[in-house]
């Protein structure tokens, strides 16, 4: 197992559940990390790759819907599969409603947590891939020089090089050039490809209107 | 009449001094009568004028009557037809005047004495009417006084018992959640290692070692839900926080009163059969008033639907063996039905709609943590009889 493969954290205050739990997702193959509270949880380092929550509602310190609203305000998102030993319908819905996964009443079927974390991990791997882009883009947008950057921006903007030349007040050769070296470190393969990167690195440069 | 005494007071004085001469004219009139067939008639008619005029118009009609007739009869005294009396008359005239004032005035007193006892016994009979109309109105005000209090009394114990029943169902609930909270952990464990175990089992090669631990770790769980469960026993036998002395009389008398009202909206008939002088037994009053109340209110749901006999509940102690005193209750209910009769002490076992199961499971635990044993019994009869046995404190008897 590496770095980037899916892992599943699992939070409950029940040793025997989180044991049980953890032995029932490493026979499917996955990695899993339990933890006894949502404070050693969030102290922990979590791996950069696709992952979902298994957390129990009744926990000691801070309670698993809570864990929930706090992980979304602090822009933290990782599927949540909730698992609790009573479950009313008020408390369900409110989770499901802030974006849970499942909710899963103990003791539940095997198969049902599995095929919950599945899906789980599968719409994370989705948006994980999607920051992971999104990352490379920022580190390769980070790497041009200023006058790149300003070039990059009046290129997404639509300009011509001369236009451009006139703008910085440079020649049109050296705009040319300026442009293949972004090309180059942006990785793009088209004049096409290099405007939608710009576009996703600065949604609000989008300049057809 | 009471709006003006005064004239009043001189209508009737004017009336009396009218028949004072009145009844002298008629004397008059009836001498005269007489004297026309006797030579001499005497004053026979002036005496009872005097005397009628002093005892229906009092003394000044009195008074004036004798002054009439004395006049009257000096008028007719020789010499006759003058007011004026000789020497041989004077004797019969003063004799006359004397006897006349004497009968008047005593007549008057006579009357006087008469209304006087008359007005007393008026004066009597209103004291005695209204001393009676206020002895029937206080009367009627501790009636009602006692009917409220009654009523006040009724609402106070119908409170308590719905105050126990809520505070039995209320720490039930909570003891329910906590319980099933407990159970459930180890259950989830246990579910979820199976469901791990045959992962394991099928994977390719299967792995013998995790299926192996898991199998360890749900017999771990299963050990300890059974565990949790022999706690949850263990609180209603061991928790006995308070032993005192107990007269097990005392304690039925006093959920006797509790129960009276729910008796007799079930139309029950409470009946109790005391024994004499019994010892004290040692024990957790209120818990033992709990087993009381339930073992009752059982009865009296047992016969809620019983219509072709009285619906009786007995409560009786006695002591038996000089070391325990046994109570039974005995109803007229539907009985137990015989395949019940081992489980009606299991905990959640119920006949009834809205049954926990709860009450004898729990009342069998508190006697017997008591010392004591708890049985029940179907009558020969109709319903059925549960007894329970307390020790006697041997301490306080000796």
């Amino acid at each position: 197992m590496n770095e980037s493969d899916p892992i599943v954290f699992v939070v409950d205050d029940d040793a025997s559940v989180r044991d049980a739990v953890k032995r029932l997702i490493a026979s499917v193959g996955l990695r899993v990390e339990t933890f006894g509270s949502t404070g050693e949880f969030l102290a922990a380092n979590r791996p950069q790759a696709p992952a979902c929550l298994v957390l129990d509602v009744r926990l000691p310190d801070v309670s698993g819907l809570e864990l929930q609203r706090d992980l979304a305000a602090a822009n933290i998102h990782i599927p949540i599969i909730f698992i609790t030993g009573h479950a009313d319908v008020p408390m369900s819905v409110r989770a499901m409603k802030a974006g849970a996964v499942e909710f899963l009443t103990k003791p539940f079927r095997g198969q049902e947590l599995l095929d919950a974390i599945q899906e789980a991990i599968a719409r994370d791997r989705v948006a994980w891939n999607e920051r992971a882009q999104m990352a490379q883009l920022r580190a390769r947008y980070d790497s041009l020089t200023p006058r790149e950057k300003e070039v990059l921006k009046l290129v997404a903007s639509g300009l011509l090089n001369k236009q451009i030349g006139a703008e910085l007040g440079a020649s049109e050769l050296t705009i040319k050039t300026h442009r293949g070296r972004v090309m180059q470190k942006m990785g793009a393969d088209s004049l096409a490809d290099l405007v939608k990167m710009a576009e996703r690195l600065d949604p609000s440069s989008r300049t057809y209107k | 009449m009471e709006s003006n005494p005064g004239l009043h007071r001189w209508v009737s004085a004017i009336l009396r001094c009218g028949l004072a001469l009145a009844l002298v004219a008629a004397a008059l009139g009836l001498t005269f009568l007489l004297q026309s067939v006797v030579s001499t008639a005497g004053y026979l008619f002036f005496y009872i004028a005097a005397i009628a005029s002093a005892w229906f118009g009092g003394r000044l009609p009195g008074f004036i009557a004798v002054v009439l007739s004395v006049m009257t009869v000096a008028y007719f005294l020789p010499p006759a037809n003058s007011f004026q009396v000789n020497r041989e008359s004077l004797p019969i005239f003063v004799e006359f005047s004397v006897s006349a004032l004497v009968v008047g005035w005593f007549s008057s007193w006579r009357r006087q004495a008469e209304t006087e006892l008359q007005y007393a016994r008026d004066e009597l009979q209103l004291r005695v009417e209204e001393r009676t109309a206020e002895l029937q109105h206080s009367n009627s005000q501790l009636l009602a006084e006692m009917a409220e209090r009654k009523r006040a009394e009724d609402a106070y114990y119908e409170a308590q018992a719905e105050l126990a029943r809520v505070t039995r169902m209320s720490a039930m609930g909570a003891l329910a959640a906590s319980i099933s909270h407990e159970v459930n952990q180890p259950l989830a464990a246990v579910v979820t290692n199976a469901d791990a175990c045959m992962m394991w089992l099928s994977t390719e090669p299967p792995n013998i070692e995790e299926a192996r631990a898991a199998v360890d770790a749900i017999a771990q769980q299963g050990t300890r839900a059974s565990e949790v469960v022999r706690h949850v026993r263990a609180m209603f036998t061991k928790a006995t926080p308070e032993r005192t002395k107990v007269q097990v009389n005392d304690l039925i008398r006093e959920v006797s009163v509790l129960i009276e009202g729910a008796a007799l909206r079930n139309q029950v008939a409470l009946q109790t059969e005391l024994g004499v002088d019994l010892p004290a037994t040692i024990g957790d009053r209120v818990q033992l008033q709990q087993v009381m109340v339930n073992l009752i209110l059982n009865g009296i749901e047992a016969m809620r639907d019983v219509t072709d006999r009285p619906r009786r509940l007995l409560i009786s102690s006695l002591l038996e063996n000089s070391d325990e005193v046994l109570v039974t209750v005995r109803d007229s209910g539907v009985g137990i039905a015989p395949q019940d009769e081992k489980r009606i002490f299991d905990a959640f076992f119920t006949t009834k709609a809205q049954g926990m199961g709860m009450g004898l499971s729990i009342s069998h635990s508190i006697i017997e943590s008591h010392g004591g044993r708890l049985w029940a019994s179907s009558n020969a009869d109709h319903g059925a009889t549960v007894h329970f046995t307390l020790p006697v404190d041997h301490k306080s008897t000796s």
